[in-house]
């Protein structure tokens, strides 16, 4: 009986789950701005959101700037807005996180010694920041980014953290490449 | 390092720079918020091309080094303004609307219909920086029209 109840209670759970992740999918693809895919080019240096812009984003200030003007319909507004720029972060994070990792398998491959205990490293650096990539999604759309200030920064770091030695590793081995020839 | 490389740096920054200087000094401080220098920024950048062009300043230096200066001066602001808390945009934008000496709630309302405050992002922003600026537009306009026809939704 105590089995059945916990495997209900876990399938109500899981499909709650999804529908906010479907929920948050869909808002985070059809952002509500008409004019997106006029947005900037992308280049190299606006591949990644500046800290200070992050911290922006998931802050409190502008919340309870909002909640003194006391309209619902403002801070309504104010929250549905903010989670899709949020949202948008999230989605450019975990895009940027797969762009550096797929470079860093190319340059693997090319490589001659490479080392299992950074690989391993790396690896599991990469699968932590696609889960909390993951996790933040959900939470986004269940609390709001005001209370993932925290972990948003964190995940900012852990990101930068990870490019850099991504980036040191592709500047050895071309600078081992070098040495060889 | 070679002498001449170092050289030919200096030789192309430093005009960018003075020419980027002479910008702030003899116009933009004449403009009173740092929302009225985006725009106006982004007027001296052509539709079509995207080249930015500044008659004065192409005279005083020289077209490119003018086009350089400008597309710095509109980046950087760009950025400044997108850092603005909603608070601080929204006082941004009213010291914008007093400065065109336009009718407040026909500004806001075109403003809200037309957003063409997009036209003043840069190339090569970041998308998520340039998203988080429109929406506090969005937000700093929705906020000016509650307090002029306060009990009514804006969005």
């Amino acid at each position: 009986m105590i089995g059945t109840s916990s495997a209900l209670i876990g399938a109500v759970v899981l499909l709650v789950v999804i529908l906010v992740w479907i929920r948050a999918d869909l808002r985070s693809r059809h952002l509500p701005s008409v004019l997106d895919q006029w947005l900037p080019d992308q280049g190299e240096a606006a591949e990644v959101c500046p800290p200070e812009f992050v911290s922006q984003i998931f802050s409190g200030q502008d919340l309870r700037f909002i909640s003194r003007l006391e309209s619902p319909d403002l801070k309504r507004h104010f929250l549905r807005e903010r989670r899709a720029v949020a949202l948008l972060w999230v989605q450019q994070t975990s895009a940027a996180i797969r762009r550096i990792m797929r470079r860093h398998l190319e340059a693997s491959r090319l490589s001659a010694d490479i080392e299992f205990a950074t690989e391993a490293r790396i690896f599991l650096q990469y699968t932590q920041l696609r889960l909390i990539c993951c996790l933040l999604i959900l939470l986004i759309e269940l609390a709001g980014p005001q209370r993932l200030h925290g972990m948003a920064l964190y995940t900012d770091r852990l990101t930068q953290r990870i490019g850099d030695v991504l980036r040191e590793f592709a500047s050895g081995a071309r600078l081992r490449e070098m040495d060889g020839a | 390092m070679e002498p001449g490389e170092s050289m030919g740096a200096t030789v192309r920054l430093v005009p960018v720079q003075e020419a980027y200087e002479d910008l702030l000094n003899r116009t933009l401080s004449r403009i009173s918020c740092n929302l009225g220098r985006l725009i106006y920024l982004a007027s001296t950048r052509d539709y079509n091309t995207g080249n930015y062009y500044h008659e004065g300043l192409a005279s005083r230096f020289s077209p490119e080094v003018a086009r350089k200066a400008l597309e710095m001066a509109h980046r950087q602001t760009f950025y400044k303004v997108s850092g603005f808390s909603l608070e601080d945009l929204a006082s941004e934008l009213e010291a914008y609307l007093r400065s065109t000496r336009e009718n407040p709630q026909e500004f806001l309302r075109t403003w809200q219909k037309l957003e063409p405050y997009r036209i003043a992002i840069p190339t090569e922003v970041n998308l998520t920086v340039a998203r988080l600026f429109t929406s506090n537009l969005r937000l700093a306009l929705a906020i000016l029209r509650s307090r002029q026809e306060p009990g009514q939704t804006h969005r």
